[in-house]
Order: structure tokens, then C-alpha cells, then sequence
């Protein structure tokens, strides 16, 4: 389609922050032109929460589950780092086989969490037997995270200086079992989104983000992957068991030859992922050390340790949706720590939008906004609660209020 | 924008020390260990005088071109401190460097010169300190409150720990009804 | 490749769901009055899949093995425990437990275990079902 004169009049659109396009609140105001975007403006900040407030006034071990309810599909990257945060602090020793074991955990969390992805970014596009297939390995996937961990999404697995569960010699068939149920039907996967002709049609060359773009706007994890920038936590530093395990980088060219950097080549970015965890967690299973799980089983007795802590260290991890980093400061007088900043990785992944959104077409903004996987109750974290009554309302209230409401749309 | 040849932690701290000489407070190297093969790598822990911060900034973009993570925010009393999160190295096997430039900035006058325009992906983290930590950023090109809302009270800043913080915001948090 | 979802899409209609019809295979038009059933033994509930062993359900209390250390109250992140000073015991509201089993980890004596019951759900946060003591 040739572009001809343009119009005089730009339209503004508002997208958001509740929208049946978007699953999580997040606010665009767009300058259309026809039919073409040619200015975003993004707003945050609807589901602040005051997280890194609150954990003044608790300790690491009670932060440790407040940092899990950051997000829902990342409850275990958020716990993970934290703790890696407290152990450079603390200078705590992590023991071997614990190392092995939290790989194996945030592995499966990247399997669910790309899978999910997969099926939501066919959702977006209208191919909601995808969406269905997807999920159905998904729950697999979370089935057998409830088997190793006992709960299906807050897992509750990590414990700073070590990890709560250990994986048994029993245990050993059902993770394979599952894991060649995840291959064969990767491979399936593949052939639908690599392969169908609907998914090219609509994704390849939507939503750009070249690799000049994605390094001055600091992207992270496969958003900035898929453009070409090799960056990735798990190659770049030695954490967990990363440094032993043989791992390279992914990017699309792998499979294609070339990077294009658009919302074709985060799928395929997002997909040789998954087969990259597949891998890294059967690595781990052979590979795993026989020993201790946690550095100090008393919990009275390390927070006695921490509260000598005085210093402040970081902790990244790669989470599925990129870099997740938090800093931690104590102050050697309390065992809560003085600060506690957060950094989900969406938060780098807001400004990209901007380049890549700017010129597509108004049908393209789901799509494009969910390539990269945003996940908003990462990034807004911090709210005030103002407790004002009016917004209080009691179960009896609300449910006079619900019927009212249904009595009004039945007139 | 291109990368450069690799660095070591050293060399980093060497070159910064001998461009800032006495400007540079404090620098660390810390290294920990992790799985079996007890491979390492290095964070930088780099305290600076707020004078130079934007050149030592210059510098580093200058010595290779950084990845900003975050800037992290403490309030210590008579002073703001800033982290910025910086990685250099990144795209080789376990040899990226952490590196984490503090300044600190004094209550009185809490403000410092933006770095959008090294490196633009800092906007969101800059207002996002603009806001919680009341620092006055110069020359950041868009100064719109980004995470708390438009009502929120001008003069109050969630991160600091002395009158201006939120404490009088809040009441009955724990409080369960019975 | 213009339609490869359809073979599946065909084999779907013929295959058995993949969920599990919990609570009953049809929706219940009300799901009080079917639950009021049940209990009669007017209708059947299809049973929900089995827990995995090590599920995290609702907590079980040994209140004679406690001896009111409050560990647990002190780790415990959602601040569900509360003290009994008079008896030296504790009690447990379960709306406001977040399952993680902390409390377990901590506890010198072992009175604490995650029971598999997860059927919870209640509109009174104080009803006799929420608090264990």
C-alpha cells in the first residue's frame, strides 16, 4: 500500500488502560493518521503497589514471598534474585546441588511462561486453536511444577542460601516422562508457528526494532534478543549453575539466517528458547551433585547472620521476560533491609514500543504490545495506600450493588 | 555504538582512576564464585564526586557503550544516594561485568544532569527517581510523573525516610476487622 | 501450509476433554442449590484430580506438641498467626495464610503440616472453616 498525502488532521486515540485488546492495565495514547500510528505516548502506573515500601518493615524471609507476588508468571525469578541480592550481601555460600536444582526451577518456569506467551501472541492474532493447544502443554508444564514444588504458580521454592525442595531419585521418571512430552510436542509447535502461512502473514514485518534501537533503549531478554543484540544473563555471568551448564546464545538467525528484529522473530526467538530449557534442565538432571540443599536449615539462626549485614549487593537472573535485576542495601541494624529496588523486565521493554509501534497499523497494536510480553504488575510496583472509606465497600453492599445493577440491565 | 574490545574489571577502574584521579572515592572489585566449576564474575562497586558524573558517564559510553539496567535510589539521612546499573561486556561467555556507579547528592539540592541523551533508555528510570526520591534531574526531556498517579501530593516522595516520606499517608494497614 | 491446525481441529471434536469436569459435568444453573444437593445425595460431584503428594493445602495444627515459641508468628509473611498469650497457643486465620508452609520450615517441634484439603473458598473470613487453632 503506497502511503499518499497525508491528511491535516491527526486523530488521538486512547487505548487502555482496561481494553479488551490489552490483558494487563497499561494506558497508550495514540496520534493516528488514517489508519497509520505515528506518535505513542505510554502511561504506567495503574496497579502500583508500594512492594518495595512495604518490605521495610519485614524481614528477608517474609520479603522473600512478597517479592513472589510481584508477578504471577514470574514467581519465581523475582524470589530468585532477591536471594542472590542477600547472598552478595551477606557473602553467603549457596551449596552445589541447590545451585542445580534452582536452574532446573527457573528452566521450567521459562517453559511455562513461553508457552503461555505462544498462546496468548496466537490469541492476539485470531488463531485461538493455537491459544488452546498451547495451553493444554502448559498445563502440563504446570502440573509437573506442582508435583516438584507443591503449588502451580506461587511455588514458594526459593529460600535465601539455598532452595526448600529437593528433587528424589523417584522423581527422576516423571520429570522425563514430561520432558519428552514437552519435546514432541514442541515440534508440533514449531511446525504451526513456523510454518502456517497465517502467522507469517501477520507477524512478519510488524512492529520493528532494530538492533541500533534495542541497544540506546536498553531492551532486555528476547525483545532485545530477536533484534540481534546478544544479551542474555544466563551466558553472560557465571550465577546458579549457569557457568557450568553448556549454554549459547539464541537469536533468530539461527534458524532463519538473518534478523529482522520484528514480532516473527520474537516467536522464533521465544520458541528455540523453550528448546533451550528443555535442554538445560536434562543437563541439569545429569549433572546434578549429590549434597546439601540449603547453606543454613535454622532460619532464626541466618537472620541473626543478616542482621550483622552491613552492605548492599545485586542480584540478576533471567527471567522469561528478560533481565530481572534487584538491589538490596542493609544497614547492619536491623535484619530488614533499608532498601529494596526492584527491576522487572518490562520496564526496559516500555520505550521500545515507541519505535515499534510508530507506523504500523491501528489492527497491529495488540500484537506488537504483546510481542513483547509485558507484564504490567512487574513494573508498577510502588503505590500509596490512602485509605479512604468510600472506596470500602462490604460484601452486602457490593451484592445489593451486583443486583441492582443486573435488575437495571433486565428493565 | 559499536563494541569495542573486551574489558576487565581492572582496566575499567584504571581508566576511570586516571581520567578522575581523586574524584573517584572508592572502588571495588568483587568477585563470587557459583556452581562447581567456581566461575566468577566480577561486580564494580564505584562511589563518584556528583561534579563528574556526567563525564564519567561519557567515559564509559566512550569505552564501550553500556547496558543501563536501573538507577537505584537510598536516602541516607543528609543525602540521596544513585545507582546506576550498568553492564559492559554483555554478548561474551562470562565475561560481562557488572557495574554500579553511586553518587551522592545532597538533600539541599538534590539534582543532577540527565544522561537521556547517552543513552536514551534511562527516561522511565530517571522520572521514575524524579518522583520517588524528589531529585531534581536537568534537562531530562519529558518530566510527567510516571508511575504515581496525577493526584498524588506534590512534596511527598515514597522512597525518603524523613518528613517528606509517605508515612502520613497510610493508615490501619495491618489493622484486620473482627 | 495454509490450515495445519485443522487435522486437530477435527481430532478435538472426538476426543475426550482434557480438563476434569469438576463439579459436575454441566455448569449447575446454581451452584448452592446443586451443593445443597449434594449433601442430600440428591446429585453427584464429580470429584476433583487427586493432590500430588507434597501439595501445600490447608494447615493442620498439633496443639500439644506447641510450645508457643511464636516463631512462626515472627516469619510468618502475611502476618496470618496470631498468639493466644493466655493458653500459650496459636491461631491461624486462613484467609489471610498464603500457603507458602514457612511456618512449617520454622518450627522446632513440628506441630505444623500442610494438610491436601484446598476447597476453601468462603465468604466469611471468620467462619469456623478458615481458623485452625
Amino acid at each position: 500500500m503506497k502511503q499518499t498525502a497525508t491528511t491535516k488532521t491527526s486523530y488521538h486515540i486512547p487505548v487502555g488502560p482496561i481494553h479488551p485488546a490489552l490483558k494487563e492495565p497499561v494506558y497508550f495514547e495514540f496520534e493516528i493518521d488514517g489508519e497509520r500510528i505515528i506518535d505513542v505516548n505510554v502511561k504506567l502506573g495503574h496497579i502500583h503497589r508500594g512492594v518495595e515500601w512495604a518490605s521495610r518493615k519485614r524481614n528477608p524471609i517474609q520479603v522473600l514471598y512478597l517479592a513472589e507476588r510481584i508477578c504471577g508468571i514470574c514467581s519465581y525469578c523475582h524470589p530468585a534474585a532477591f536471594s542472590l541480592a542477600v547472598e552478595a550481601a551477606a557473602d553467603i555460600q549457596v551449596p552445589e546441588r541447590a545451585e542445580y536444582l534452582r536452574v532446573i526451577q527457573g528452566e521450567l518456569e521459562r517453559i511455562c511462561s513461553h508457552i503461555l506467551w505462544a498462546g496468548v501472541a496466537a490469541h492476539e492474532i485470531g488463531f485461538d486453536t493455537v491459544l488452546y493447544f498451547t495451553w493444554q502443554i502448559r498445563e502440563k508444564a504446570l502440573d509437573l511444577t506442582e508435583y516438584l514444588t507443591g503449588n502451580r504458580i506461587t511455588k514458594g521454592i526459593m529460600t535465601i542460601g539455598g532452595i526448600r525442595r529437593d528433587i528424589t531419585k523417584d522423581m527422576l521418571p516423571r520429570i522425563k516422562r514430561d520432558l519428552q512430552f514437552f519435546k514432541d510436542n514442541f515440534e508440533k509447535l514449531r511446525h504451526i508457528f513456523l510454518d502456517d502461512k497465517t502467522i507469517k502473514m501477520r507477524s512478519q514485518g510488524a512492529g520493528i526494532l532494530t538492533k541500533k534501537d534495542a541497544l540506546k533503549l536498553c531492551a532486555v531478554g528476547p525483545t532485545t534478543r530477536a533484534s540481534g543484540v546478544k544479551k542474555d544473563v544466563r551466558v553472560d555471568t557465571s550465577y546458579f549453575a549457569y557457568g557450568d551448564l553448556d549454554i549459547d546464545y539464541i537469536t533468530p538467525d539461527v534458524l532463519t539466517g538473518n534478523i529482522n528484529g520484528d514480532v516473527y522473530d520474537r516467536i522464533i526467538q521465544r520458541l528455540l528458547e523453550v528448546k533451550q530449557s528443555i535442554d538445560l534442565v536434562e543437563q541439569c538432571i545429569d549433572e546434578m551433585p549429590a549434597g546439601e540443599i540449603v547453606s543454613e536449615p535454622k532460619i532464626p539462626k541466618l537472620m541473626n547472620q543478616l542482621k550483622k549485614v552491613n552492605g548492599e549487593g545485586v542480584g540478576r537472573h533471567e527471567a522469561p521476560r528478560g533481565e530481572v535485576i534487584h538491589y538490596v542495601k542493609f544497614n547492619g541494624q536491623t535484619e530488614n533491609p533499608y532498601t529494596w529496588k526492584v527491576r522487572a523486565p518490562t520496564y526496559n521493554n516500555i520505550l521500545p514500543w515507541i519505535p515499534m509501534l510508530k507506523g504500523e497499523q491501528i489492527a497491529d497494536i495488540p500484537i506488537v504490545a504483546a510481542s513483547t510480553d509485558p507484564c504490567m504488575s512487574c513494573t508498577n510496583r510502588v503505590a500509596i495506600v490512602n485509605n479512604n472509606s468510600k472506596y470500602e465497600l462490604t460484601k452486602e453492599q457490593l451484592h445489593k450493588m451486583s443486583v441492582e445493577k443486573t435488575r437495571r440491565f433486565m428493565k | 555504538m559499536t563494541k569495542d574490545k573486551k574489558l576487565t574489571p581492572e582496566a575499567i577502574v584504571k581508566s576511570f582512576k586516571d581520567k578522575f584521579k581523586t574524584k573517584i572515592k572508592d572502588a571495588k572489585i568483587k568477585k563470587r564464585p557459583a556452581g562447581i566449576k567456581k566461575n566468577q564474575t566480577a561486580n564494580i562497586w564505584m562511589k563518584i564526586d556528583k561534579s563528574v558524573f556526567k563525564d564519567a558517564i561519557k567515559h564509559l559510553c566512550d569505552l564501550q557503550f553500556p547496558h543501563l539496567a536501573v538507577t537505584s535510589g537510598n536516602d541516607l539521612g543528609k543525602n540521596i544516594e544513585l545507582i546506576y546499573h550498568f553492564t559492559v561486556n554483555y554478548g561474551t561467555r562470562m565475561e560481562e561485568i557488572n557495574f554500579n556507579i553511586s553518587v551522592e547528592l545532597p538533600k539541599s539540592n538534590p539534582e543532577i544532569e540527565t544522561i537521556c541523551d547517552l543513552i536514551p533508555g534511562a527516561l522511565i528510570t530517571e522520572r521514575e527517581k524524579m518522583e520517588m526520591l524528589g531529585v531534581k534531574i536537568k534537562g531530562i526531556p519529558d518530566d510527567k510523573r510516571c508511575f504515581l498517579p496525577d493526584d498524588f501530593p506534590q512534596g511527598v516522595y515514597p522512597w525518603r525516610r524523613d518528613e517528606t516520606g509517605v508515612e502520613k499517608l497510610y493508615k490501619n494497614l495491618h489493622e484486620v476487622k473482627k | 501450509m495454509r490450515f495445519s491446525m485443522l487435522p486437530s481441529v477435527f481430532v478435538q471434536m472426538f476426543k475426550k476433554p482434557w480438563t476434569n469436569k469438576f463439579p459436575a459435568k454441566y455448569a449447575p444453573s446454581n451452584t448452592t442449590q446443586f451443593l445443597a444437593d449434594v449433601g442430600e445425595g440428591k446429585a453427584e460431584i464429580v470429584p476433583p484430580i487427586q493432590t500430588p503428594k507434597g501439595f501445600r493445602g490447608k494447615i493442620k495444627y498439633d496443639k500439644e506438641k506447641c510450645t508457643g515459641c511464636q516463631l512462626c508468628i515472627k516469619y510468618c509473611p502475611c502476618e496470618a498467626i496470631e498468639f493466644k498469650p493466655k493458653e500459650k497457643k496459636i491461631k491461624i486465620f486462613l484467609a489471610r495464610c498464603c500457603f507458602c508452609s514457612q511456618c512449617n520450615d520454622v518450627c522446632p517441634t513440628n506441630c505444623l503440616t500442610m494438610g491436601d484439603e484446598f476447597l476453601l473458598a468462603d465468604a466469611d473470613p471468620y467462619s469456623k472453616d478458615l481458623i485452625v487453632e
